[in-house]
């Protein structure tokens, strides 16, 4: 959540604030993979549910009519775990998680209890939160609920409140001598866990929610990240001791860490929890759920340099998934269509912040869909983009059985067709496509799939491939026969084929490379490795051409090599291609490869 | 000020001006002709495509325009909501605006000067044919046709859907069949656009200006039930659907009759049209439109020789991106810019009112700049492609327009030019003759300031449709018009000395070269340039009609003192305000002192001094080549005349580039954007006649008794190629073929023509012809 009360940043500077961090961390190395031998107790798959926040942020006629974040109340937490256990558990939806201010009066007054911890607030929780705990367990759900991290200010109480099964341990004692402040909104103390008595802190906030039978755990506000990046807001080590915390109760409960995390520490969010959230509140706080622009469509742009981090265990965390109710989400079919693809292939956790007794025909539909579902919580990779981050998107993912996940977008404000070109997912020839929203066979495309797609609108598709394999021809951006203008140098780069690139393209920096052999003349797309700490554009160009600019996503850091292919028309026989910054900063690159079949 | 004028004034007005007024626009037709079979079966090289549809958001950039030289709309095509947004040329708010402001120039405003407006939305909703659950889905523009599809699979079934608007029925036709055992289920909505009402088949309504406007649909299907619900028409279970729309205003080209039909009833007009078209299946409507369009599209076929394989595949939008991308001509996607202008004049310039800024077609209420009548280049643009291209009957529409205005124009310049706050007033004290503002409106009345030179440029455009078509009956109608544009001119000119010189010249009085450098400036070339051409036709002109031979010899000596435009000694250019000194921008978008190198041809370059044609080109050069949609196409028509074949050709690529987010260029539709302000495009249809008549003009140049071939032919297109149907001044039709730059073969028809030359490179025939004889000329050398 990022609450009015908390938040002292709109979210257009939080994010600002995360580019500068990611570009402050951009020395880090490239973790190594996820690498799990045996399925993980949680989150093996991305979980399902539903969230109270999105109803609590929103100022829709009559969510919140005792004040802002006023939805939150037992009742309503019960009944929408009730429509969601009729219409939803089927699917595979089972969380409802309980977000920001069960603690907190209508006037967004915390409330703790005698050792510093968050107490439930009666008017909103009169049977306290064990009572819902246990109702949700009845319908055969999971209960969720929620923290901030760092001690609280209200828990301080002048540095004397105790901790719970600490002897000798106070509020003064699990903090900094100075008081600062940490997370997203520095309502909270930072822990000091050098201090002996502060992860006990940490294991009496983990115990109340285990002896309440919680089974998920949101950690709001943690850094670096939450717009926040330093030392003072690194809390690496709170989710380090909420793990060791979580695990010493004996319950299994599921840590989801929240938000703009700090891709630089992703091996650290692998490490210690099942989920982290990679962008701000999708939210709007407006009189709708969310609105496309602020801030569904961000996700395209933000969640490829994420695509690899994410596997069973821990996954990428889009946020609520609101696709419910057209009119109350603030979003129209295509959109909604296209938020709930995007999720599904990225393998977002899939829990829903809707009215669940309000969801109309077609919010339903989507939310119930068990081929899409299937693609969030089959075996499969998440998918990423093969082609660049431009108003017309391809993302796809190769599956184990061989097929590929393939689904298209059309980001533009009006309709568009969009390509899926098969040699973009390294075949030629025919392949079967199915419709999965639509749960049709569409029957046998040769070389590619163009559909006409609504502004903001997708498809989403499962292609069988009957074609051959493509052969490639590569050529190193740093081969010595290429033009290098401007500023551009080769440059090292350890995880780059040939261990080197070309950098510095940026304000006429150009790279041209030269021999790039086409067997005949016609449009191919050729696949280009490049590493980009941040989303950059770069116009390429053959023999000349004017080319067109393209908008390359980010690859995390500046030691990781992603690729995207891009068409250029080439003439048989012997073709230049060149990559120029123009008046900007584009990406570096490794190397392309053209197909030669 | 002098009252309003009586409605016998302007009766006595047009008396004297021998204007002969038309009939309403809108009215009931005589029987067409109705062919037994499709007359024509379309082609690909005359087919634009699309792999994406309109939404109500884009329709100005993604809607596929129809019409019918009035009645006109922008379709969507969406499969589960077809949006028509329906328009007729004559949908006007405003009046006369007689009343000036302040400084003595003329209101622009919505309410006084008035806007083109849309007349009608209609809706065509499919539930179950929402374009996320559809595939394989096409559209196309059938140029030739005149027809608009589209298609797509729902469920194993192909659904198929064709649009037009019929002349000789004058209604638009959607047609939506299928095959594969589909059923189309779903509603039709026809609503107004000005908060009439919601109405199920018809509505009707007036402007605060009197103006009554209404429309009418009517729906049939087979197989399944049609009926009217509320404010819809609900069909359900049909195998197929037919839906007609028609609608107009009681809009009149009269002045006398105050630009009204006063028992013209629009709506139950509209309701008798779709009435009278239901009773012939959709089938034979589309042959009989099909007949009526095809007989005048294809008066022009047009080659610039062979695309590849590569680029035929690409759908239009793909093509023009990949156009821009690659760098790489592509002669048939070039070509077939070049027809949908041609499409879109028949479309939209036919038994009405002309064509305004956007033409027919507009996505709201308000258009930029009213979609007015801008007389300082926009609407002489948009006709000098018509009698180059095969279109001479969609050059009437102009010719109409004026003739309606004329008596209004001349009331309101003899009562208001010469008011004191008016700074372009005659400061001789006299007043005759008439002129306009720089923008009209269709009810005789001006808009934002005086543009005493407007009256000559559009004479000259009208001159220039006789010098194409030698029409005695065309000469003999604006034979008053360029009358009184002389005595306008004969009563503005003031005496002057050249500095330097002994010598008196007669100059323009005070005035703005178009939209640039000092707004008083005196013997501005625009200016001289255009008087000098109109007192050179309006002398011809008396002499073919054998009128007014004393009032022709006082125009004639006037000519002949009137001072020529100079080359700067400081620039080198072509001077634009009688100064030697740049006073304006560089790169203006106004060629406006160009204009006697185009659409002029005081500047030639085959026999006007080097000096001359030196600074014309050295102004040109200075200009640029890198403005926006008409401004390019003006540049490249006078690189044209300056044979200068790259420089022309690399505008009309320049224009073709894809707009994007509002950049200057074609958008999906093919209309011309123009990007007013960073990221805001709009809809300015000039581009889309000027370019084409700049490839026309690359192709062949003519003048009275001299045509030129392939002055200006690029490298791009210099292969093969072929074009029938090219008009050239002098009354002459070329049908030419080319190979390696150089023609095959030339085949002259006189349409009125007696004598001209026919030249290429050094070679230089002469052809003598009856009208209706033609003669076919061999053997070209470079």
């Amino acid at each position: 959540m990022r609450s009015s009360s908390y938040s002292v940043m709109p979210a257009r500077t939080l994010r600002a604030l995360v580019v500068l961090a990611l570009a402050a961390g951009a020395a880090v190395t490239a973790p190594t993979a996820h690498a799990e031998t045996t399925a993980p107790a949680l989150a093996a798959k991305p979980y399902m549910g539903w969230s109270s926040w999105s109803m609590q942020s929103s100022k829709y006629p009559g969510l919140n009519p005792e004040g802002d974040y006023s939805y939150l109340t037992e009742a309503n937490v019960l009944k929408q775990a009730g429509a969601l256990a009729a219409k939803l558990k089927k699917y595979g939806y089972e969380y409802v998680n309980i977000d920001a201010g069960w603690w907190m009066d209508k006037a967004w007054k915390s409330g703790f209890d005698e050792y510093g911890r968050q107490k439930p607030d009666p008017t909103r929780f009169p049977r306290g939160m064990k009572a819902v705990a246990d109702d949700l367990h009845a319908k055969g759900l999971k209960a969720g609920i929620y923290l901030p991290a760092g001690l609280e200010k209200g828990a301080y109480g002048d540095g004397k409140t105790p901790i719970w099964n600490a002897e000798g341990c106070t509020t003064a004692d699990i903090v900094y001598d100075d008081l600062r402040t940490t997370n997203g909104w520095d309502s909270s103390y930072k822990l000091d866990f050098a201090k002996p008595c502060t992860a006990k802190y940490i294991d009496s906030q983990a115990r109340l929610i285990a002896d309440w039978g919680y089974d998920f755990l949101k950690l709001d506000g943690v850094g670096p990240g939450s717009g926040k990046s330093g030392d003072q807001y690194d809390n690496v080590a709170d989710v380090a001791a909420w793990n060791r915390a979580i695990a010493a109760t004996g319950r299994p409960i599921h840590l989801e860490l929240s938000w703009s995390l700090d891709i630089g520490h992703a091996p650290d969010w692998k490490k210690y929890s099942q989920g982290w959230r990679l962008d701000t509140d999708v939210e709007c706080y407006c009189n709708t759920l969310v609105s496309w622009e602020n801030s569904v469509d961000d996700r395209w742009d933000d969640t490829p340099a994420w695509t690899r981090h994410a596997g069973p265990g821990g996954w990428n965390d889009l946020d609520s998934l609101d696709v419910g109710n057209g009119e109350m989400d603030g979003l129209t079919k295509a959109e909604r269509q296209s938020y709930a693809t995007l999720w599904a292939i990225a393998k977002s956790p899939l829990y829903t912040g809707d009215d669940l007794t309000r969801l109309d025909s077609y919010g339903l539909s989507l939310l119930t869909n068990r081929e899409v579902i299937a693609v969030d919580q089959g075996p499969n990779p998440p998918a990423h983009p093969v082609t660049p981050s431009d108003p017309q998107q391809v993302w796809a993912a190769k599956n184990a059985d061989g097929t590929y996940t393939v689904a298209l977008f059309n980001l533009a404000d009006k309709p568009a067709s969009v390509t899926a070109d098969w040699s973009t997912l390294g075949f030629t020839g025919k392949a079967t496509v199915r419709d999965l929203w639509n749960h049709e066979n569409l029957g046998t495309y040769r070389n590619r799939i163009t559909e006409a797609l609504p502004a903001h609108g997708s498809r989403l598709f499962t292609v069988t491939p009957h074609g051959t394999t493509l052969r490639w021809t590569g050529i190193e951006a740093e081969s010595p026969s290429n033009t290098l203008s401007g500023n551009a140098s080769v440059a090292d780069c350890s995880a780059c084929s040939g261990g080197k690139k070309v950098g510095n393209l940026y304000v006429g920096g150009k790279l041209t490379v030269n021999g790039v052999v086409a067997p005949k003349a016609g449009t191919y797309q050729i696949k280009v490795a490049y590493v980009s700490g941040d989303a950059r554009s770069v116009t390429v160009s053959a023999n000349g051409g004017t080319g067109t600019a393209h908008k390359f996503p980010a690859t995390g850091d500046w030691g990781t090599v992603s690729s995207v292919y891009v068409p250029v028309t080439l003439k048989a026989g012997t073709n230049t291609v060149s990559f120029d910054s123009g008046t900007g900063y584009a990406p570096d690159i490794d190397r392309i490869d053209v197909p030669q079949s | 000020m002098t009252p309003e004028p009586s409605r016998r004034d302007l009766l006595a007005l047009a008396a004297t001006t021998g204007v002969l007024t038309g009939l309403p626009t809108y009215t009931a037709g005589a029987a067409p002709d109705r062919p037994d079979s499709l007359p024509y079966q379309g082609s690909s090289d005359t087919t634009l495509w699309w792999q994406a549809p309109a939404d109500e958001h884009s329709m100005i950039e993604q809607g596929l325009p129809v019409g019918n030289g009035r009645l006109g709309a922008l379709a969507s095509n969406d499969p589960g909501r077809e949006l028509l947004l329906v328009t007729d040329a004559t949908m006007w708010t405003g009046g006369r605006n007689d009343t000036l402001d302040a400084d003595g120039q003329f209101p622009y405003g919505r309410a006084d000067f008035g806007s083109f407006t849309l007349l009608a939305r209609l809706t065509v909703d499919l539930p179950d044919h929402d374009l996320s659950a559809v595939n394989g889905y096409r559209r196309t523009l059938d140029l030739a046709r005149g027809v608009v599809t589209t298609s797509y699979v729902r469920s194993g079934v192909t659904y198929r859907r064709e649009i037009f608007a019929s002349h000789p029925d004058d209604v638009i036709v959607l047609h939506f069949t299928q095959s594969g055992g589909g059923r189309y289920t779903g509603s039709v909505t026809l609503e107004g656009t000005h908060g009439e009402g919601e109405t199920a088949v018809s509505f009707g309504a007036a402007f605060p200006n009197g103006l009554r406007y209404g429309a009418a649909v009517k729906a049939y299907g087979s197989g399944g039930r049609v009926a009217v619900r509320g404010t819809r028409i609900d069909f359900s279970g049909c195998r197929d659907l037919t839906v007609l729309v028609s609608g107009g205003t009681n809009y009149a080209p009269d002045a006398q009759a105050g630009y009204r039909a006063p028992a013209l009833d629009p709506e139950k007009l509209a309701r008798a049209k779709v009435r009278d078209a239901a009773a012939h299946s959709a089938d034979v409507l589309l042959r009989t439109h099909v007949a009526d369009h095809h007989a005048l599209f294809g008066q022009l076929d047009l080659s610039l020789g062979p695309s590849t394989a590569e680029q035929r595949s690409l759908d239009t939008w793909e093509r023009l991106k990949a156009r821009a991308r690659d760098g790489v001509p592509d002669p048939e996607l070039e070509a077939q810019y070049l027809q949908f202008g041609r499409y879109v004049m028949i479309a939209g310039s036919r038994d009405s009112l002309p064509l305004g800024l956007q033409g027919l077609w507009l996505d709201g209420n308000d258009p930029d700049w009213m979609g007015d009548y801008h007389t300082d280049i926009n609407i002489q643009m948009n006709y000098w492609m018509a009698d180059r291209a095969g279109l001479a009957r969609s050059f009437d529409a102009l010719t109409d327009y004026c003739l309606a205005q004329l008596p209004s124009w001349t009331d309101l310049t003899r009562r208001l030019f010469d008011d004191p706050r008016n700074r372009y007033r005659n400061s001789t004290g006299k007043n005759a003759g008439w002129t306009v503002a720089i923008s009209t409106n269709p009810y005789g009345g001006g808009g934002w300031w005086w543009h005493p030179a407007g009256n000559a440029w559009l004479c000259n455009s009208l001159w220039e449709h006789y010098e194409f078509t030698g029409s005695r009956t065309h000469l003999e109608k604006i034979y008053p018009l360029l009358k009184g544009a002389c005595e306008f001119w004969e009563a503005r000119l003031l005496t002057t000395t050249l500095p330097g010189t002994a010598r008196e010249v007669l100059i323009a009085d005070s005035d703005w070269s178009p939209e640039h450098g000092p707004l008083d400036a005196k013997g501005i070339t625009y200016a001289q340039e255009l008087v000098w051409a109109l007192f050179g036709n309006y002398c011809v002109a008396a002499a073919e009609l054998k009128r007014d031979s004393g009032f022709a010899a006082t125009v004639a000596g006037l000519r002949k003192r009137l001072h020529l435009p100079q080359v700067s000694p400081k620039t080198g250019w072509l001077e634009e305000w009688m100064s030697p000194d740049n006073l304006g921008e560089t790169t203006h978008r106004h060629l406006s002192p160009l204009v006697g190198l185009f659409p002029g041809d005081r500047i030639r370059p085959d026999s006007s001094p080097s000096d001359l044609v030196a600074g014309a080109t050295a102004l040109l050069t200075a200009r640029g080549m890198e403005s926006f949609g008409w401004a390019n196409a003006w540049r490249s028509l006078c690189w044209a005349r300056l044979k200068n074949a790259e420089n022309a050709y690399r505008l009309v690529v320049n224009n073709l580039r894809p707009s994007s987010d509002g950049s200057n260029g074609t958008a999906f539709n093919l209309f011309d954007i123009y990007e007013v302000d960073k990221g805001r495009g709009i809809f300015q249809i000039d581009a889309n006649f000027g370019t084409p008549a700049a490839m026309i003009e690359m192709l062949l140049y003519s003048r009275p008794g001299h045509i030129e071939l392939l002055p200006a032919l690029p490298g791009a297109w210099a292969a093969s190629g072929s074009v029938t149907g090219v008009g050239a001044r002098g009354g002459f039709v070329v049908d030419l073929r080319w190979r390696d730059g150089i023609p095959i073969e030339a085949r002259i028809r006189s349409v009125g023509g007696r004598t001209t030359t026919v030249a290429f490179g050094g070679t230089s025939r002469t052809v003598t012809l009856r009208p209706g004889a033609s003669v076919t000329l061999k053997d070209f050398a470079r």
